[in-house]
This record gives structure tokens, C-alpha cells and sequence, in this order.
């Protein structure tokens, strides 16, 4: 067994390093336009979650963090495993990506269940929206409002069903703003 | 004190105070309201930002255009002293295509540097996501439902270079097309999907930074500043038929959250000067007061034969984002007739 993790974790590094290396932009938006520099050419080696990364264009991608992005997004139930959330729209200080709705990151929840999202790196909440639509929904016209607050993101499962959510954050000290997805199956 | 205009039983208004347009990120989601404004400062006034294709990541020739176009419009349609955009092959801003960056599942990005620099990216056309396959329209020789649109999109990122953060929109998305700065860009052929001018929420927040073109410009529809009116005379007591100058004076209510906009004189504008018959409860239409050289001023001289009082009114417009005000009243004190008096007739 450890030695099957030991394979995986090499199998993941190798393939880290060979989408990044081949997939990279010549110089990247989120780098420095001016003068341009040779570290700009090379993605940041600070990606917040080694998961995964920029794929060939055929491939779906997973979600990950951009290099000095927003925090990710773990959505858990009491007792639950925590999931991470899908990136969507986000600014970050003064960089930003624009994203479509998103399908969100499947979890299974119980109807009522206390949810909670946590960050990481911990980053302060100045506000926060969470809502949702039908799962398979493609924007948010007619979403329902499930909580909003400031501080940590707590708020209850929604009613029997599969959905979308979104949870949009603020984020202290004007650092900007971001919404993360998932797919909740209420059970 | 609020920025919107909207009336409370017209659209469902919620307090969304100014100072989140004038501090950098806003608490979000709740309001119509000018578009939020981005941390990390403004370009100069009216800066001419020129930007070049990405050495190596070129875009095709349809995203070439349509960014070109795209900058076009952000010029034409800012309504403010924004930044502009042009190509030069010589610009440090470079602007990029293909797979590598904007996050896992952005279509686009920028970033900004001010007081110099930007840059900004589009990823591939076809390439597929989690949440389905992107296409852009202009890549399309018969573009399909479901594609973006190039230009709009690269609008929605001028627009985040100028300041703008993402327009917040009523739950119905009502007021989506009063932005072109959106969270989620529509696809074709939702309405808004091929916006290729600034909103009205978009520009009030760019005049809010970076000021009117003219003091005669409108100020946008997304905006509903406080003005102050104020009418001043030049004597208060004149003999009969003396002349009277007066001079009614417009301008923005001085407010910090109003940015650039505070305390902005206003020109050409309808200012009516008004008088009321002493003993009278009714206020009459005397005069148009026309705009003078110097902005916010509105001046005028009147002969008078009786006492009476006048105000200046501004009412509010109905293709701009301010709202009316009136002066208060000044009373002018006429001496009665003592030579060459015209004749009373009085009834019998």
C-alpha cells in the first residue's frame, strides 16, 4: 500500500510537471506585462492544491486554484468530508477571470444539514451569499437566496433534491471577491 | 445617501450606501447600483493605454478583431475621462491566447498595474471544461447558440482594467443589460449576449472615478446625485422698473462618495427662474434662464415693477442620473411708482 501511494505521488508530480511545462502560456496574464521577465514565463510554483492544472484542450480540467488567486473553497456537512469547490468569477487584488456558471463539485448532503465553508489559506470573510438552482441550470436567473452574512459561511442544506450552489464571498481588506460552485444532491 | 435613482415601489431598492463605490470591493449582491469599484487605483485621466498581441500567443485574426472593436467601444462609450485603448506593436501590455492561464475555468482574464500597465487573456476556442466546450462566436463562420461573444467579453475586461468590478444585478437580472461588467456573461442568444457599449451602471462608476467628459455631459442614468441649486441677486430693494440681475448657480452636492463627480458645477442644463405675487401661494414660470460661458451658472437680468418673490428650479431630468433641487426664495422689494406711472384701470 505504501508503496502504491509512493507510485501515485510520483505519477502526479511527473504529471504535474509535464501539463504545466507543455501547457504554459509563452508569458502569463497574471505576471508582471512590464518589463517582461524571465520569470514570467514559468507558472508560479504556488499553486494552493496539487490536484491538477491546465490539461490539453480535449481533456476537462479540474478544479484548482490559480497561482495567487482566491483561496479554495471546502463546503463540508457535519462529519463530513469537506469538498472543494469549483473557482468561478473571481478578482484578487488587481488580476481577475470571468467564468460561466459552473456545474459545481458533486457532494451529498442530508436535507437541513448545517453546511459550512472554510477557506484555505484562511482568508477573512467580510460578506457572503449563498444560493442555488436546479442542478443542470446554466445561469443564475431565478436562484434562491439560501443565507447571506458576514464571517464564515454557515447556512442549512436546502430541500430534497439535486442543485447547483453558489457561494459568493467577499473578501476582507478589499482583497476581492469570488464564487465557488457545487452540486449538492440532498438526500 | 444612495447613487441609485430608482424609485422604491419601482424596483425592489436595497441600502447599498456610496461608500462601497468609493471603497474597493463591495459587500455584494443586493442592490442596483453603480457598478463596484476594483482596489489598486485608476489610470490618469483620459491615458492613453495601448496594448499588443502576446509574442507567441497571438490570437487568431477573428479575437484580433474583435478586441480591436472591443477597444473601440470602451473608448466611444466610457461617458467619463476613463482611460483609452488602442494597439501599438510596441506596448509592454500584452494581450494573449490559448490554453495556458485565467484559472481552471475562466474564459478570460486581466490583470492590471496602474498607473502603466495591463494584460489580458482569452482562452481557446473548443477548448472543453467542466462546464462545457468554449466557443467563440466571431470563430464560428455560422455562430450557434451557446457561443460568446468575443467582443462583448472583451469589453466586460476593458471595463475591469478601466475599475469596474462585477455589476451586482437584481435576483431576476432584470437590469442585466445596465451592465456590460458581469459575474456571468450571457451566451447567444440571451439578451445582452452582444452588448458593445458600456451600461449605464458601467459608466457611473467610471465618472465616479474618473469624472464627466464636459460639465455639460450627462451624468449616467445609474446614478441619482443630490444637487444644489442656488439663486443670488443683486440687490434685494430696487426703485421702479430697476433692473435686476440674477444669477442662479447648479452644481453637485458635495458628497465624498461622489468621487470625481462631487461638487461638480452643471451646465447647460433647463434652469427656470420663478415668481410668486406677494400674498400668493403660486409659483410662475418667469423665465428661462440660459447657461452662461462659465459652467453651473445661469444668469439674467429682469426689469421689475413689484415686489415679489423668486427661485430658481432645476427640475429632474429624465435622460440623466441627477435629481432636481430648487433654490430658496428670495424676496426683491420694488419702491412704488412715483413718476410716469402707467395708468391702473380698475374695474367698476
Amino acid at each position: 500500500m505504501v508503496l502504491l501511494r509512493a507510485v501515485l505521488a510520483s505519477l502526479a508530480i511527473l504529471a504535474g510537471a509535464c501539463t504545466t511545462s507543455s501547457a504554459a502560456p509563452a508569458e502569463s496574464p497574471f505576471a508582471p506585462s512590464s518589463p517582461p521577465v524571465a520569470a514570467a514565463n514559468s507558472p508560479s510554483p504556488s499553486l494552493a492544491t496539487a490536484t491538477v492544472t491546465v490539461g490539453p484542450s480535449a481533456v476537462p480540467t479540474h478544479t484548482v486554484q490559480p497561482a495567487d488567486g482566491p483561496s479554495v473553497a471546502r463546503l463540508s456537512a457535519e462529519g463530513g468530508d469537506p469538498v472543494t469547490g469549483q473557482l468561478g468569477t473571481y478578482i484578487w487584488h488587481d488580476q481577475g477571470s470571468d467564468s460561466p456558471w459552473l456545474p459545481g463539485a458533486p457532494i451529498a448532503v442530508g436535507r437541513g444539514e448545517p453546511l459550512t465553508v472554510r477557506l484555505a489559506p484562511a482568508t477573512s470573510v467580510a460578506a457572503w451569499q449563498a444560493r442555488i438552482v436546479p442542478a443542470d441550470t446554466s445561469g443564475p436567473t431565478g436562484a434562491t437566496l439560501l443565507a447571506k452574512g458576514s464571517g464564515t459561511p454557515r447556512f442549512d442544506a436546502p430541500r430534497h433534491g439535486a442543485w447547483t450552489l453558489e457561494v459568493h464571498l467577499v473578501f476582507g481588506d478589499a482583497a476581492g471577491d469570488a464564487s465557488y460552485f457545487w452540486r449538492l444532491d440532498v438526500r | 445617501m444612495k447613487l441609485s435613482r430608482y424609485a422604491p415601489g419601482r424596483r425592489p431598492r436595497v441600502a447599498v450606501v456610496l461608500a462601497l463605490v468609493a471603497a474597493s470591493v463591495t459587500t455584494p449582491v443586493l442592490a442596483h447600483d453603480p457598478d463596484p469599484a476594483l482596489s489598486g487605483g485608476t489610470f490618469g485621466q483620459s491615458q492613453a493605454l495601448e496594448f499588443r498581441w502576446r509574442s507567441g500567443s497571438e490570437p487568431p485574426s477573428a479575437i484580433r478583431t474583435a478586441v480591436l472593436e472591443a477597444a473601440g467601444d470602451s473608448n466611444a462609450t466610457r461617458a467619463s475621462q476613463a482611460a483609452t485603448f488602442g494597439y501599438d506593436s510596441t506596448s509592454s501590455n500584452p494581450i494573449g491566447y490559448g490554453s495556458g492561464t485565467c484559472g481552471v475555468n475562466g474564459l478570460a482574464c486581466f490583470t492590471r498595474t496602474v498607473p502603466t500597465g495591463f494584460t489580458m487573456w482569452f482562452r481557446e476556442h473548443g477548448r472543453v471544461f467542466d462546464w462545457g466546450t468554449l466557443r467563440w462566436c466571431q470563430m464560428q463562420s455560422s455562430p450557434t447558440n451557446g457561443c460568446y461573444d468575443a467582443e462583448t467579453i472583451a469589453l466586460d475586461e476593458f471595463g475591469h482594467v478601466e475599475v469596474l468590478n462585477h455589476h451586482v444585478n437584481f435576483a431576476d437580472e432584470s437590469d442585466y443589460t445596465d451592465a456590460v461588467v458581469q459575474t456571468y456573461s450571457r451566451t447567444r442568444p440571451k439578451t445582452g449576449w452582444d452588448m458593445h457599449v458600456y451600461g449605464p451602471c458601467d459608466t457611473a462608476t467610471l465618472q465616479i472615478k474618473y469624472d464627466l467628459p464636459t460639465l455639460s455631459s450627462l451624468y449616467s442614468r445609474c446614478l441619482g446625485l443630490v444637487t444644489v441649486l442656488t439663486l443670488s441677486i443683486s440687490d434685494t430693494s430696487i426703485p421702479y422698473a430697476g433692473l435686476v440681475d440674477f444669477t442662479a448657480y447648479l452644481k453637485v452636492a458635495t458628497d465624498t462618495s461622489y468621487g470625481r463627480l462631487s461638487a461638480n458645477p452643471i451646465g447647460a442644463r433647463t434652469v427656470r427662474l420663478q415668481r410668486r405675487a406677494i400674498g400668493s401661494t403660486t409659483w410662475a414660470n418667469l423665465v428661462t434662464l440660459p447657461p452662461s460661458s462659465t459652467a453651473g451658472t445661469y444668469p439674467t437680468s429682469l426689469r421689475l415693477y413689484s415686489t415679489a418673490d423668486f427661485r430658481a428650479v432645476f427640475s429632474t431630468p429624465s435622460n440623466e442620473g441627477v435629481r432636481g433641487d430648487t433654490s430658496p426664495t428670495v424676496r426683491i422689494t420694488v419702491a412704488p411708482c412715483t413718476a410716469n406711472c402707467p395708468l391702473e384701470i380698475s374695474a367698476s
